[in-house]
């Protein structure tokens, strides 16, 4: 367990700093859409709210943290304080991890072209594309949260904005349950691009890729229902979809979420869930960076994960 | 005697029981056992999903007028001839207990987390009393000085290996290691003499009914049975969440839990409406017949009544401590109850904690909550269960910011 007050002041100090949670550079949310030369304003618009792109950001900050968790908290939280302050505290700085980030990239590019071959043209803010405080909300941080969602809800509405399009389950959820409780007069539809491209009836016309494996984010099958949607998806793509023993709205966490706070009760509820996913053969499917990261990170190279968007773009 | 509880030591727990490959091993077993069993359960008897819906409703309707029925359940106790007290807090609460039973006794009870929450067992003893839990889990739980891990089950960390070695070594006896049989059968005898010679017999309860002031006690042990009707007096803690209007809604909360548990049918359900009478000679009522002379009923509000005020905690007084949300939690599934708090644990645990004890020592236990929701999913009675961890967050983030 690490120090909460530690992580909070860090989430704290990096956000009044520059807009995101952790050191990583404002540009890191959108210089993957550069090359894609999407139109700035309009509707829909792709909001990522940066969870894919912090992810390689997330992954090195816990890594090093992690160096501070202590069996004892008594001590640790001392030792993490040290650790932190010897660094200064905002000053700390994070290399992204190469590999995760040129996955990434591929990730939100693949979803882009989805949905262009669907038929869906997107808008997409640049570097309006900002955090969506979702850490914020998870840390209890609810004023810092709402400052930010305010900001957020005015920059995507200025780039003219009605509905936006999100590509994670957590973005999906806090931008579609949790901003208008937050946000006065928020009025912009959510629809994650499972879903949009669900509702086109997308189909790659591809056969027999062989067994998959479905790992529902929690936030898409309990909280936003969203759990048909990869399933027709993944089976118009010639994919056969097996179920793990807990999927749909039953599904099983992959820890990720106190990743930054226990990350060894993390793992551990990550090699839980990963052992039960690879009871079935075939390639693991995630839908959010957080879980592709944690079930990644407990796997070895016999067990193959991949990222929904790149399964379907094949 | 003060309960006091910090959430930073409890993490220090966690983090030993992580490590801890036996309590690992039966905690995986249990919770595995324990999903498969109500699934099938709840699959072939969708009659029960129904009874839930109701008592979810009624448990709803109670909550509301919580204060109200609080006094009914007063009056209805004394035409029962029970003797009702209303305990404000568990200091009230054990200082009236101990009131009614001085000292130089011997006291059993039958499992009642409320007892464990209000410290009743330790205080007990520290009045000088000899006092023996009658539950084979939470007489195993005695024996090791521990606390109950799970709602329903609370040895529920034990192996075989272990709950055997340790009912030989504490109570001396002979008993082949891991064998279930040899260990429960020991207990049996041991706890018997105990039972039979008791002055008094505590329990908790799992609902109460408001119109006759009737207790109702789900179990399979039948040791429930014994404790409330062998001593000649029984002091039943209930917690004032429980009291429903009727005595039929007191029942169905008896069975939904059972269910939600994984025991259905159970092997019995206790209705206690008064002290044993007999008006066998002519028509003349006489107190303690073959059961208790007494029955003293405490209703403990210790922080409920303020939280069924509170839209963001009122939520948790539906909960019927069916212990599905612990089983169904993968954080809970690898600490038990080591994470939540002193007496309840997991994420029903954690806001029961919040309301009982202290807010902001349980918002820092929600720090490990995923928000993952299952805990909502599973429970019976549709909690929002991480919504309500996430507010406790809240309230733990501005003390530390303080701070």
């Amino acid at each position: 367990m690490l120090d909460p007050l530690q992580i909070i002041r860090l989430v704290e100090d990096n956000m009044r700093a520059h807009g995101l949670p952790f050191p990583a550079p404002r540009e890191s949310l959108y210089s993957w859409a550069k090359p894609l030369n999407l139109p700035e304003k309009g509707s829909p618009m792709i909001y990522t709210g940066g969870l894919y792109q912090l992810t390689p950001y997330i992954v090195s900050v816990v890594e090093s943290l992690s160096k501070t968790e202590d069996l004892r908290l008594t001590s640790m939280a001392f030792r993490a304080s040290r650790l932190l302050s010897a660094l200064g505290l905002s000053g700390l700085v994070v290399r992204p991890k190469a590999d995760v980030a040129s996955y990434i990239e591929r990730v939100l590019r693949s979803i882009v072209e989805l949905l262009r071959e669907a038929g869906v043209k997107v808008a997409y803010a640049y570097e309006d594309d900002m955090y969506s405080g979702v850490i914020l909300y998870d840390l209890g941080l609810d004023s810092l949260f709402k400052e930010n969602a305010v900001k957020v809800y005015r920059a995507l509405k200025s780039r003219g904005a009605e509905v936006i399009i999100t590509v994670d389950p957590h973005t999906t959820h806090i931008m579609r349950s949790v901003y208008p409780k937050y946000v006065e007069g928020y009025d912009l539809k959510v629809k994650s691009y499972l879903e949009v491209l669900a509702e086109t009836g997308f189909k790659v016309e591809r056969r027999d890729r062989g067994d998959i494996v479905i790992h529902d984010p929690c936030l898409y099958a309990r909280f936003e229902s969203i759990i048909e949607q990869p399933r027709t998806l993944l089976g118009n793509a010639g994919f056969k979809v097996l179920e793990p023993r807990r999927s749909g709205r039953m599904t099983y966490c992959c820890g990720g979420p106190i990743e930054g706070l226990a990350p060894k009760i993390a793992k551990t509820i990550a090699k839980t869930r990963l052992s039960e996913l690879a009871e079935k053969p075939g390639v693991i499917v995630t839908m959010c960076p957080i879980c592709y990261a944690n079930l990644k990170a407990v796997s070895d190279e016999k067990v193959e994960i991949e990222d929904i968007a790149l399964l379907l773009r094949g | 005697m003060t309960l006091k509880f910090e959430a930073w030591k409890a993490f220090e727990d966690i983090y030993d029981v992580l490590g801890n490959q036996e309590f690992q091993e039966a905690l995986k077993r249990a919770s595995t056992n324990n999903q498969a069993k109500v699934a099938k359960l709840l699959h072939e008897r969708p009659e029960l999903l129904g009874f839930a819906e109701e008592v979810r409703d009624l448990k709803r309707r109670s909550i509301e007028a919580l204060g109200e029925l609080i006094g009914k359940a007063m009056e209805s106790l004394e035409r029962a001839a029970a003797k009702p007290y209303y305990a404000g807090t568990a200091e009230e609460a054990r200082t009236l207990i101990g009131k009614i039973i001085g000292s130089g006794k011997r006291i059993v009870m039958s499992k009642s987390m409320a007892a464990t929450e209000i410290g009743l067992r330790s205080y007990l003893e520290s009045l000088g009393n000899e006092v023996w839990e009658t539950d084979l889990g939470e007489f195993l739980i005695q024996l090791e000085g521990s606390k109950p891990m799970h709602a329903i089950a609370p040895a529920v960390h034990m192996t075989r290996e272990k709950a055997s070695t340790l009912v030989a070594e504490k109570i001396k006896v002979q008993i082949s290691r891991g064998s279930v049989e040899e260990t429960v059968s020991a207990v049996r005898r041991f706890l018997r003499d105990k039972i039979t010679t008791a002055d008094v017999g505590i329990s908790g309860a799992n609902a109460l009914a408001a119109d006759t002031g009737a207790i109702v006690l789900v179990e399979n042990e039948s040791n429930i049975r014994l404790v409330t009707s062998t001593p000649p007096v029984h002091v039943a803690v209930v917690p004032v969440d429980k009291i429903v209007p009727t005595l039929v809604d007191a029942f169905k909360v008896a069975i939904v839990q059972a269910a939600y548990a994984g025991l259905y049918p159970p092997t019995y359900i206790n209705i206690i409406a008064g002290p044993s009478s007999t008006a066998d000679i002519e028509q003349v009522r006489v107190y303690g017949a073959q059961g208790p002379r007494e029955l003293h009923v405490i209703l403990l509000d210790n922080g409920r009544l303020k939280a069924s005020r509170d839209p963001a905690l009122k939520e948790q007084l539906y909960c019927i401590r069916c212990g599905r949300c612990q089983f169904e939690c993968p954080v809970w599934v690898h600490t038990a109850n080591t994470w939540g708090g002193p007496t309840y644990g997991g994420p029903m645990g954690i806001v029961w904690t919040a309301i009982t004890l202290d807010p902001v020592e349980a918002g820092k236990l929600s720090y490990l909550c995923l928000g993952c929701g299952r805990c909502d999913e599973a429970c019976p009675m549709n909690i929002n269960i991480s919504r309500e961890l996430r507010h406790l967050k809240t309230l733990a983030t501005q003390a530390l910011r303080r701070s």
